[in-house]
């Protein structure tokens, strides 16, 4: 009997200090939902058609900072295509801040995105103010050719890279003579500075807007992405032309922005990185936070531009 | 009516054009013999600059995919090109008159009406203050571009591929991209706005 209560009293001593508590739900919920994330793939929030032929590709701003965010932001887009299956990335530029030692190339590009490139995944890159244009162009991964700006195709796409720093003469006829021979469905332009922004930090290059909008109208561009701004913001397109800037996939600049009817879209909270999907006629697009969700999505119709259209027309 | 239409529209056509940021050089330039002469004689010397360069440093390199390549290449050229021109001074391609000559255009381009946008461009791009400049000196890395607004390179002498010019606070660098060096530049090429 005596032996009995000792027993008891043991049992009590532990249950007061909780070693034998049953365990509270909130534990078995956390440890259930520590189970679900587990297999990344099919928790993936994608909101692309994922359609036969169609052409995917990743857009990064503003990312070269060699920090834990932006290792997050790769780790995230590395889930993503998994998933999604892009296989190239375009890059808005500041693509490596601060020193370009070759250290800084590893450190604020190789590394981050090295399971990307370890499945064979391109980047193409714009330069940005904090860029070396000298190294970069010259850096093959950055798939420059050793130009300052230069235009690629896939698919229906053509892409058209511009540096936004050094806006020269013999650039502006570049591009004006690329878009005008260019044969492509879908044109999209890429570079650091925007042309429309309600960010606070800097606002838009209105000098580069009078020179590049002319031509993009003329010539009947659809998309054009831009970094620059820390942070991510759809707008209202203008003369039919989609503006987006992504400017936050490594830096990031809080409560940044400007009251605008401009804007359809704004996001100052996180870094993020963006996955696009284009069909014949369709553009899709998805924007993620280093976090994994989904901030902004959706798509648009190919646009056919008014002074393209009219030249068609002749 | 319709009559009325025909030429003011062909009014407002040559409204345009004469308001066009490049007519702007054409405009002061024009029947300037001797602005004329002076983008001559600075052509002529930024061309036996590069002529230089290409013989006695190098041409580009080609595209690898070692960045420590790409590091060791710059500094070679940056390092035989200020080598060979270790007795360079500023002035030397921006000689007296024609500095007076880009100083000028440059206070004519941000005196028309583009000049405010101009401005708004030079302050958007993060303006670099309290850099010295020295000819012949590397860029300094970590130092971000102040990018160059394309209406004020519009109205400025052409220049070959390779060299640009470049703003760093109120100076105008003509820098040589190859070997990322200084070549020349002119100090408070950029008049301030109470100018």
């Amino acid at each position: 009997m005596q032996r009995w209560s000792q027993i008891l009293l043991a049992a009590l001593f532990l249950l007061s200090f909780g070693f034998a508590q049953p365990p509270a739900p909130a534990a078995l919920f956390l440890a259930s939902a520590a189970s679900e994330a587990k297999p990344a793939s099919k928790a993936l929030d994608v909101r692309l058609p994922l359609a036969n032929k169609s052409v995917r590709f990743a857009v990064i701003g503003d990312s070269g900072t060699g920090g834990h965010e932006q290792f997050q932001v790769a780790d995230q887009m590395e889930r993503y295509r998994q998933r999604v299956n892009f296989d190239f990335v375009i890059m808005l530029g500041d693509n490596i801040y601060g020193g370009h030692r070759p250290s800084d190339y590893r450190h604020k590009f190789e590394e981050p995105y090295h399971a990307l490139l370890d499945a064979g995944v391109n980047f193409y890159a714009s330069l940005g103010n904090h860029d070396d244009p000298n190294g970069e162009r010259l850096y093959k991964p950055f798939h420059m050719g050793g130009q300052r700006y230069y235009s690629f195709k896939k698919g229906d796409i053509e892409f058209f890279a511009l540096d936004s720093n050094y806006m020269d003469p013999t650039q502006l006829n570049w591009i004006g003579q690329s878009l005008q021979q260019s044969r492509a469905k879908w044109k999209i332009s890429f570079f650091h500075h925007p042309l429309y922004s309600n960010g606070r930090m800097h606002g838009p290059d209105l000098d580069l807007r009078s020179q590049l909008t002319p031509l993009f109208r003329q010539y009947g561009v659809n998309v054009v992405f831009s970094g620059h701004e820390h942070v991510y913001e759809r707008l209202k397109p203008e003369d039919s032309v989609a503006y987006f800037i992504l400017g936050a996939s490594g830096k990031l600049e809080t409560h940044d922005f400007r009251p605008s009817d401009q804007m359809e879209k704004g996001f100052d909270s996180d870094r993020v990185f963006m996955i696009v999907e284009v069909t014949a006629d369709h553009l899709y697009f998805q924007t993620i936070s280093a976090h994994g969700q989904t901030i902004d999505a959706g798509d648009m119709a190919r646009q056919e531009q008014p002074d393209a259209a009219a030249k068609n027309q002749k | 009516m319709r009559a009325l239409k025909i030429p003011l529209l062909l009014l407002q056509l040559m409204l345009l054009v004469t308001a066009s940021p490049a007519s702007i050089s054409s405009q002061t330039n024009t029947g300037n013999e001797k602005d004329a002469q002076l983008i001559k004689d600075f052509q002529d010397l930024v061309n036996k600059y590069l002529k230089f360069r290409k013989n006695e440093v190098g041409s580009s390199p080609r595209p690898t995919n070692s960045p420590d390549k790409i590091a060791d290449t710059q500094q070679q050229l940056a390092a035989k090109l200020q080598h060979k021109r270790k007795d360079a001074n500023q002035g030397d391609i921006f000689k007296p008159e024609i500095a007076a000559y880009f100083r000028r255009q440059i206070a004519a381009t941000l005196a028309t009406t583009h000049g405010k946008k101009i401005r708004a461009s030079l302050k958007h791009a993060e303006p670099v203050h309290g850099m010295a400049l020295h000819v012949n000196q590397v860029y300094p890395q970590g130092v971000p571009l102040q990018s160059t607004p394309p209406t004020l390179l519009l109205n400025l002498p052409p220049l070959p591929k390779e060299l640009e010019y470049r703003i760093v606070g109120h100076n105008l660098v003509l820098y040589d991209s190859v070997p990322d060096v200084v070549v020349d530049f002119i100090p408070d090429a950029i008049p301030s706005e109470t100018n």
